[in-house]
């Protein structure tokens, strides 16, 4: 925890920093009052401070041995956690290409194979049924639409 | 009495109406579900239904969203007494003694108590709400913009203060969910603000990516990384088996008039939630109690006090959202945000602006609580059954709810990276012991910190007294002071204790 906390003081020391660059950027107010760039500046000033506690308190506490633990998981958890990451960024990306039923079924189908190791036959019925679900009550209840591919689906 | 039969009367005209009644129905039996369930709750449920609400009026929609939320409480204690797995954060009170007590047999009084216990306070809770409420918002109609961000800024640092064990990063999250309202274009001098061109972001960051990023998918992350395990529970449970008996309910009076009130009145505080409402009931109970020594042993009290107390505090949580426009913690501020979505402004003009509005929510959540007990007694063997539907077949469903949901609310691919964003923050903040319900509740009352903020410097030409010399706003801004520095003087006096014993 240690070690986490000061990384990420000194992340929102340099977030604050850039805030406040770009608060003083923004133009005056025109009339009299504070204007746009009155709050995000103290905003950056407030968190600049708050970073600055976290950083030194963090850094003056003694690593004990129970904070010697890893704040993130090990390889294998981290695995997954990218893949399915990447699996729904890879959704977000082809939802307009693909159209929404194919994709959706994939994606089901990615996380259930590939994040969870799933047998078939399940995976396949989770998938039909999910996305038939949700098109469903999206596009026929709710009478929204959905995302379509090039051939209508 | 402020005409509140005349009110009433509206309400239940309005609640009862048949589309409202469904939805109620509809509501609480989604709230007792992801109550029931680990892995997912209250607030996660209401971010993830509000796409799903949009295409009903405004007033069908809190009524669904207020039933998840008081539902889940409901829900939660089934799995901490049948499995000792709390089914959301709330019920982890009632792990203690609702478990001891399934296992020397008496599951079903336990069942039972917590079912009615959550009737008894949260009827409770409305009553109170429909007194309270109607009072404290036509004294706060008079509120001006010094009064207004004294108070913004009172929920702000009791949220961080009082929710959680490390007051620094709520108030970092909160700053950072204040920043992340200041982003798109400023109302007053219109001038674009941290957008860098973007169209999308014009009219700031989408607040639903947001919401169901922070809550639903960084939960999916965090579960997907410690799997929950599965436990079954073979309890038969008799309708009949259910109830508590004589001696059962003369233990637990005390106890539910107790949780009742503390649920209440803490639970109107910002910052407060359910969850926090029931540590205090079990603990002040476990204080009075003639026999402190026994509980965790399958006390009956042990249970009926943190179920009271966290449902009323649901009702409590319910009074600063409707007459001040301020979220109590996470859920409430989903649902404010939601609300804001539907074009209602928050606040204490709601009361005379939209009284079947408000009315009729406060109406539906007295007949919500009748279709719980309900729900939750004759019903429970199927709630139990449904613990045996495996996570894997949750997350995907969870997942693509959530990414169709907000796809649905503006056709906007734009959201759904903004939910992805949100997802990532949240997972890792997590991780780092950052809470995200700060940033939520920021984030949901940005616009009125910073509109109450300006326009009060302008009143006063940028002086800040303006702040401490009116009365209202003066008192509010001390609270606030105080519970700001709070830790710090904590803090100093640790650091200064310390100090000393290792000097001699």
């Amino acid at each position: 925890m240690k070690k986490s906390e000061m990384m990420t003081g000194i992340v929102l020391m340099v977030l604050s920093g850039f805030v406040i660059w770009e608060a003083l950027e923004m133009p005056p107010s025109a009339t009299f009052g504070p204007g746009a760039g009155f709050l995000p500046f103290w905003l950056g000033i407030v968190l600049a401070v708050l970073a600055t506690i976290l950083f030194v308190s963090a850094w003056r506490r003694p690593a004990t041995e129970k904070e010697g633990e890893p704040v993130f998981p090990g390889k294998q958890a981290l695995f997954t956690i990218v893949l399915t990451l990447t699996g729904l960024a890879g959704y977000i990306l082809l939802i307009e290409v693909l159209g929404y039923l194919m994709d959706t079924f994939l994606f089901i189908v990615f996380l259930m194979k590939a994040v969870e190791r799933e047998k078939w036959p399940l995976t396949l019925m989770i998938a039909a049924g999910t996305t038939a679900v949700l098109f469903f009550t999206f596009q026929i209840l709710l009478k929204i639409t959905l995302p379509s591919n090039m051939f209508g689906l | 009495m402020y005409n509140i039969f005349d009110n009433l009367i509206l309400g239940f005209q309005v609640a009862t109406s048949w589309e409202n009644i469904l939805f109620c129905l509809v509501g609480v039996t989604i709230g007792t579900l992801i109550g029931v369930l680990p892995g997912i709750g209250p607030t996660t449920g209401i971010a993830i239904l509000i796409p799903v609400t949009f295409g009903m009026s405004a007033t069908t929609a809190i009524i669904t969203m207020a039933g998840v939320y008081y539902g889940a409480m409901y829900g939660g204690s089934t799995t901490s007494i049948l499995i000792n797995l709390p089914g959301e954060s709330a019920s982890v009170m009632t792990m203690l003694d609702g478990y001891q007590m399934a296992r020397k047999g008496r599951a079903g009084p336990a069942l039972g108590m917590a079912a009615l216990a959550s009737f008894i306070a949260g009827t409770f809770a409305i009553i109170m709400l429909t007194l309270v409420a109607p009072p404290l918002a036509s004294f706060a109609v008079s509120f001006g913009p010094p009064e207004y961000f004294a108070l913004t800024f009172m929920g702000l640092t009791l949220v961080s203060a009082l929710g959680g064990d490390n007051p620094l990063k709520a108030y970092i999250s909160a700053v950072l969910g204040l920043l992340v309202a200041c982003v798109g274009i400023d109302a007053v001098s219109g001038v674009a603000r941290f957008t860098y061109n973007n169209m999308n972001l014009l009219d700031g960051v989408g607040f639903i990516g947001m919401a169901i990023g922070l809550f639903a998918v960084s939960e999916i992350l965090v579960n997907i990384e410690e799997p929950i395990k599965q436990v079954f529970s073979d309890a038969k449970l008799g309708i009949m088996s259910l109830f508590p008996n004589r001696q059962d309910w003369k233990d637990s009076f005390g106890a539910l008039w107790r949780g009742s009130l503390l649920g209440f009145f803490i639970g109107t505080l910002p910052g407060s939630g359910a969850t926090l409402c029931s540590f205090i009931a079990y603990g002040v109970e476990k204080k009075v109690s003639r026999h402190p020594e026994k509980f965790g042993t399958g006390l009956i009290e042990g249970v009926a006090a943190p179920e009271g107390a966290n449902n009323a505090a649901a009702g409590g949580a319910m009074v600063p959202m409707l007459t001040l426009g301020i979220p109590s913690g996470g859920a409430t501020a989903v649902m404010l945000g939601a609300l804001m979505i539907h074009g209602l402004r928050p606040g204490p003009m709601l009361f005379s602006t939209n009284p079947e509005f408000v009315w009729g929510l406060i109406a539906s959540m007295y007949i919500g609580n009748v279709f719980l007990v309900i729900l939750n007694m004759p019903l429970i063997g199927i709630w139990v059954q449904l613990l045996r539907v495996p996570y894997k077949v949750l997350m995907p469903l969870i997942l693509t709810i959530s990414a169709t949901g907000i796809f649905a609310t503006d056709n906007n691919v734009f959201d759904m990276w903004v939910m992805f964003f949100f997802g990532l923050v949240g997972y890792v903040m997590q991780k780092l012991g950052f809470p995200a319900a700060p940033m939520v509740l920021a984030m949901v009352i940005g616009r009125l910190v910073e509109m109450s903020l300006r326009q009060s410097l302008t009143i006063s030409h940028g002086d800040i007294s303006i702040f401490f010399t009116r009365p209202i706003s003066g008192v509010l801004t001390v609270i606030a002071l105080v519970s700001l520095f709070s830790p710090l003087l904590r803090l100093l006096w640790n650091k200064y204790g310390k100090g000393k014993t290792a000097a001699t």
